[in-house]
């Protein structure tokens, strides 16, 4: 394992010469042998995943990690969540929440609602906002979560309805609709404070955190 | 029959078909047919609760979860417990509080005097009944238990719950130490008596 959890909140990354490692920028807490660290801009590739990843504010300072080491991340004392990416499946994940992966996956922005205006609406209001980072390949992923992100399995003909603050990542052929049932009771402040929901169908796993915390800069 | 099933930080709520109250913005998700809905505040409805919750400050705001399927619950990632209750009574910090199953009462006890200077309100929320109640809290509960001839004393900051014959006092530790700043960091505390179990956790609010 390249990447081994020291406790649930530190994880201990193997940089080597042919597996270097992008991280949130200054989110090393230390490290052995030689690693050297260099800012990396923008996500995506060329101009235009540059200019989206600006765009859709799915854009956090990023670093590279090089040479031959071992490395520690972590990030404000948030719970880190390790996943092993195949290849069959990219992986759905709000930039903010990436700590650490391979140099080796991709990453770039993608426009997650569907279905026009009201879609925009949707997403400028629960906070979510309209873009996410996909990430492909092979590889390994560290996640950020406050208390720990937990898996749901997501099967065909079966709706799994997720608060957008505790929303971490998805994988899988999944289609996420941002649903709003504002209604009148929402105006009077007698909602049930559910008003919000990404509705997930498909096949696949979101993982979901226990909190509605966001992550801090 | 509802089931509520604590797994860590979150709170597993298996649902066939009826309902269960909820502190209201708790879901973090649900699989299945589930609805939420507004279920008013905690400790009781009419009249007569409201004006003891608005006298009392103990006050939640609860909503309904029904239907089919699992609905999971959690709160600011803190650790969540299920306590069965069969016929008897909890009192719970109101804060504390996650979800109780259907069939159980919420109500709100006067516990005298000494809410006002804790900031823990003037009373505790009474859950009573046959069913399960999902309590949370900063760090793992820690169950004390008190027998007679053995009272057990709490800070009201890391009081939880308490269940069984228990009466609770007030104690006061100021002198004129702490007020010129020499105090020990413990000016007031829970005094439990009789019979019974105290949860408390492993921090103060």
């Amino acid at each position: 394992m390249a990447y081994e959890l020291l406790n649930s909140k530190v994880v201990a990354v193997d940089v080597t010469g042919q597996r270097p490692v992008l991280s949130r920028r200054g989110a090393m807490l230390g490290y052995s042998g030689r690693v050297a660290f260099a800012p990396v801009h923008g996500q995506g590739t060329g101009v235009g995943g540059m200019v989206g990843a600006a765009l859709a504010s799915e854009s956090v300072p990023m670093m590279a990690s090089t040479g031959d080491g071992k490395a520690l991340f972590g990030h404000r004392g948030l719970h880190v969540t390790v996943l092993d990416l195949d290849g069959s499946a990219p992986l759905l994940v709000e930039a903010d929440r990436l700590l650490v992966h391979d140099a080796a996956l991709q990453t770039s922005v993608q426009f997650l609602g569907q279905g026009g205006l009201k879609a925009m609406v949707r997403g400028m209001a629960t906070g979510q906002g309209l873009f996410t980072t996909q990430v492909n390949g092979v590889g390994q992923v560290a996640l950020l979560s406050h208390g720990g992100a937990f898996p749901l399995q997501v099967q065909p003909g079966e709706t799994v309805g997720v608060d957008p603050q505790a929303y971490v990542a998805s994988k899988g052929q999944l289609s996420l609709d941002l649903s709003a049932k504002v209604g009148w009771r929402e105006a009077v402040g007698r909602g049930s404070g559910e008003a919000f929901q990404i509705h997930v169908t498909g096949t696949g796993t979101v993982w979901v955190q226990a909190s509605e915390q966001k992550v801090k800069a | 029959m509802a089931t509520l099933t604590a797994d860590g930080r979150v709170l597993q709520v298996q649902l066939h078909g009826d309902a269960v109250r909820a502190v209201t913005g708790s879901m973090v998700a649900f699989t299945g047919a589930v609805q939420f809905k507004h279920a008013g505040a905690g400790g009781g409805d009419g009249m007569r609760a409201a004006l003891k919750r608005r006298v009392a400050g103990e006050s939640v705001s609860l909503m309904e979860c029904s239907g089919s399927g699992t609905a999971y619950l959690a709160v600011e990632a803190r650790q969540v417990a299920v306590v069965d209750l069969v016929g008897d009574t909890l009192s719970v910090e109101s804060e504390s509080l996650l979800a109780v199953s259907p069939g159980l009462t919420l109500d709100v006890k006067f516990a005298g005097m000494s809410g006002i200077s804790s900031g823990q309100g003037l009373a505790t929320t009474t859950v009573s009944g046959q069913g399960q109640v999902a309590l949370m809290s900063e760090g793992p509960l820690i169950a004390l238990e008190v027998a007679p001839g053995q009272p057990l004393v709490v800070d009201p900051d890391a009081f939880i719950a308490s269940r069984g014959q228990l009466s609770t006092s007030f104690v006061s530790g100021v002198s004129w130490k702490s007020l010129v700043g020499e105090g020990s960091g413990e000016p007031f505390s829970i005094r439990f008596d009789g019979a019974g179990t105290v949860l408390v956790q492993p921090a103060e609010r």
